[in-house]
C-alpha cells in the first residue's frame, strides 16, 4: 500500500476512530443523563397526578360533607319520603359526577340511592360505621362486588383480566375514592349516614384530565390489575383489565420507577401505591412517559455526530489529499535522487577496483625497470644508462605514491560500498513507502 | 590528499613522496615543498584544519 494511502487512511481512521469513540461516549453520557432527567420528570408527572387524585378525593368529601348537611335531604330522610330522596340523591350524583351516593339510616340499612332502589344494609361496611359513629370519613378502599351491585355498578367491575400468558382470571372488585358523613338532625342526633363517591374501574375522567394536563401517559391500577388508563393499545383502543408487572415493588408501600412496557410501548414509569385509610397498599397510579423520547433524543444526536463527522471527514481530505501529494511527490523525488546517486557511486567503485588494479600492475613493472637499469648501469658504465635510472627511481617513488594513495583510495571506497548499500535499501525504502509494496 | 588539495587550493606548490627513511612517522607518504614556502604551507594547512604531523628539513 503507498505512502499517500496509508496517511490518508490515518488521517480518514483517526477521524473515525475519534467520532465512534465521541458518539460511544456521547451516547453513554446522554442516556444517563437523559435517563436522570426522565426519572425527574416521571416523577413530577407522577407526583400532580397524585394532585389530581387527591383534589379529587377532598371534593368527593366535600360534597359529601355538604350533602349530609343539606336541610333538603335531611327532611326527606326524617321523613322517610324515599322518592323524594331518591331523586335528590340522583341529581347530586349526576351533576357532582359521584358513581354513586346512597343514604343510610342509622341502623345502616339503606334509604335510597342515586342508582336504583335496591334495598339493602351497609351495617357492616365500616366506613358506614364510622360516619353513624359521627366521623366524616374519606379514603380510597376496595369495594366489594356485591356492594357494588347494590348500587348498580357491578357491570362497570366485571371484566377478564390478561397478562403476559393470556386471559388470567376476572377482577369481581372495584376501587373507588369514597367518602362518608353523619347525618344528624338539628338537636345534632344520628339520623343516618350519607355514602358516596367515584368507581375508579373504567372511569377515565381523572386519567384523561390528567394527560391532557401533564403529557405523557396515565393509569390506575386496582392491585396489580389496571383499571383505567390513557395508553392507546395497537387498535387504537384503550390498555384496560391487564396486569402491570411493576405493581408487586410497591406492595410494600414505597413508589417505584424503572422500565415497564405497556401495549407494545417501553415506558419509563413510576408507580405510586394507592392505600386505604389504614395504609393497605390497594392499588397504585401509574405514570410513564415514552422512551423512544429519550431514545429519540440519543439517536437524533447520534446521526447528528455521523453527520458531522463525515462532513469534518470530506474536509479534513479535501485539505490533507493536496498535502499528501506533495509529500509523496516530493520524498519520491528524493528518492529517485538516491537512487540515481547510488547505482553512480556503483560504478565509480568498480571503476577504482579495476584502476588500482592497473596501477599495481604499472608498479611492479616500474620497480622491474628499475633492477634491468640496475644491472645495465653495473654492466656498462653509459651516463644515458645512469641519467635513465635516475628517471626510473623519480617514477619508481610517483608511482609508490599512487599505488599507496589507490590503496587508501581503495580502503576507502570498501566502507563506500557499505554506505552505498545502506542508501540503496534507503532508496528502496522510500521508493516502497512512496509508491507501495509492489512498486519499482 | 585533502592536504594535497588544500595546499593546490591555496596556490603552494607540492608534491606528493613516498617517506624518506629517515623519517620517523606512521604514515606512508610525505609532501615535499620549496623551503620558501614553509610558511604559507603551514599556513593553509592550519586554515584547512589539517592535523600537521611534523616538518623535516
Amino acid at each position: 500500500m503507498s505512502m499517500r494511502f496509508r496517511l490518508l487512511g490515518t488521517i480518514v481512521g483517526a477521524i473515525v476512530l475519534f467520532f465512534i469513540i465521541s458518539v460511544v461516549a456521547a451516547r453513554l453520557t446522554l442516556n444517563a443523563d437523559l435517563m436522570d432527567q426522565g426519572r425527574t420528570q416521571v416523577t413530577n408527572g407522577s407526583t400532580a397526578f397524585g394532585g389530581y387524585w387527591d383534589a379529587r378525593k377532598d371534593q368527593i368529601r366535600l360534597l359529601v360533607a355538604q350533602d349530609a348537611v343539606s336541610d333538603a335531604l335531611r327532611k326527606n330522610l326524617q321523613t322517610k319520603n324515599v322518592a323524594g330522596l331518591q331523586d335528590q340523591l340522583s341529581n347530586i350524583a349526576r351533576t357532582s359526577g359521584l358513581s354513586f351516593l346512597t343514604v343510610v339510616d342509622k341502623n345502616g340499612r339503606v334509604v335510597a340511592r342515586a342508582n336504583g332502589s335496591l334495598p339493602g344494609t351497609l351495617a357492616q361496611n365500616p366506613y358506614v360505621q364510622r360516619a353513624l359513629n359521627g366521623e366524616t370519613v374519606s379514603s380510597a378502599v376496595m369495594v366489594p362486588k356485591n356492594e357494588l351491585a347494590g348500587e348498580g355498578l357491578g357491570p362497570q367491575v366485571d371484566a377478564d383480566v390478561s397478562g403476559d400468558s393470556g386471559n388470567v382470571g376476572r377482577i369481581d372488585t372495584g376501587l373507588a375514592l369514597v367518602s362518608t358523613a353523619p347525618m344528624s338532625d338539628q338537636n345534632e342526633r344520628t339520623l343516618g349516614a350519607i355514602y358516596g363517591g367515584v368507581l375508579m374501574n373504567h372511569f377515565y375522567d381523572i386519567v384523561d384530565e390528567s394527560t391532557h394536563a401533564l403529557g405523557g401517559q396515565t393509569a390506575v391500577t386496582n392491585g396489580n390489575v389496571m383499571i383505567a388508563s390513557t395508553i392507546s393499545q395497537p387498535d387504537g383502543t384503550r390498555l384496560i383489565d391487564t396486569q402491570v408487572p411493576g405493581f408487586a415493588a410497591v406492595r410494600n408501600g414505597r413508589p417505584w420507577i424503572g422500565s415497564d412496557t405497556e401495549a407494545g410501548v417501553a415506558y419509563l414509569a413510576r408507580l405510586d401505591p394507592i392505600t386505604d385509610d389504614q395504609g393497605n397498599v390497594i392499588g397504585a397510579r401509574w405514570y410513564g412517559t415514552p422512551m423512544s423520547q429519550i431514545a429519540g433524543i440519543i439517536d437524533h444526536m447520534t446521526e447528528t455526530f455521523m453527520l458531522w463527522g463525515l462532513l469534518a471527514m470530506s474536509l479534513a481530505l479535501f485539505v490533507s489529499i493536496p498535502v499528501v501529494q506533495r509529500l509523496a511527490n516530493a520524498i519520491s523525488k528524493r528518492s529517485e535522487q538516491v537512487n540515481a546517486a547510488a547505482k553512480d557511486l556503483g560504478v565509480t567503485i568498480v571503476g577504482s577496483e579495476v584502476s588500482g588494479d592497473h596501477v599495481a600492475a604499472t608498479r611492479a613493472a616500474v620497480e622491474r625497470a628499475g633492477q634491468i637499469l640496475s644491472e645495465l648501469s653495473g654492466a656498462a658504465n653509459d651516463p644515458k644508462v645512469a641519467e635513465l635510472q635516475a628517471v626510473n627511481s623519480e617514477l619508481q617513488g610517483d608511482m609508490i605514491v599512487i599505488d599507496t594513495l589507490s590503496q587508501e583510495m581503495n580502503q576507502r571506497l570498501a566502507q563506500a560500498v557499505t554506505h552505498v548499500t545502506e542508501l540503496k535499501d534507503v532508496a528502496e525504502g522510500l521508493d516502497t513507502l512512496v509508491h507501495g509494496t509492489n512498486a519499482k | 590528499m585533502i592536504a594535497t588539495k588544500a595546499l593546490k587550493d591555496a596556490g603552494v606548490s607540492a608534491k606528493m613522496i613516498p617517506k624518506p627513511a629517515r623519517v620517523e612517522t606512521p604514515s606512508n607518504l610525505c609532501l615535499m615543498i620549496s623551503a620558501a614556502v614553509e610558511h604559507a604551507a603551514v599556513t593553509a594547512l592550519r586554515g584547512a584544519n589539517i592535523e600537521l604531523g611534523g616538518v623535516v628539513k
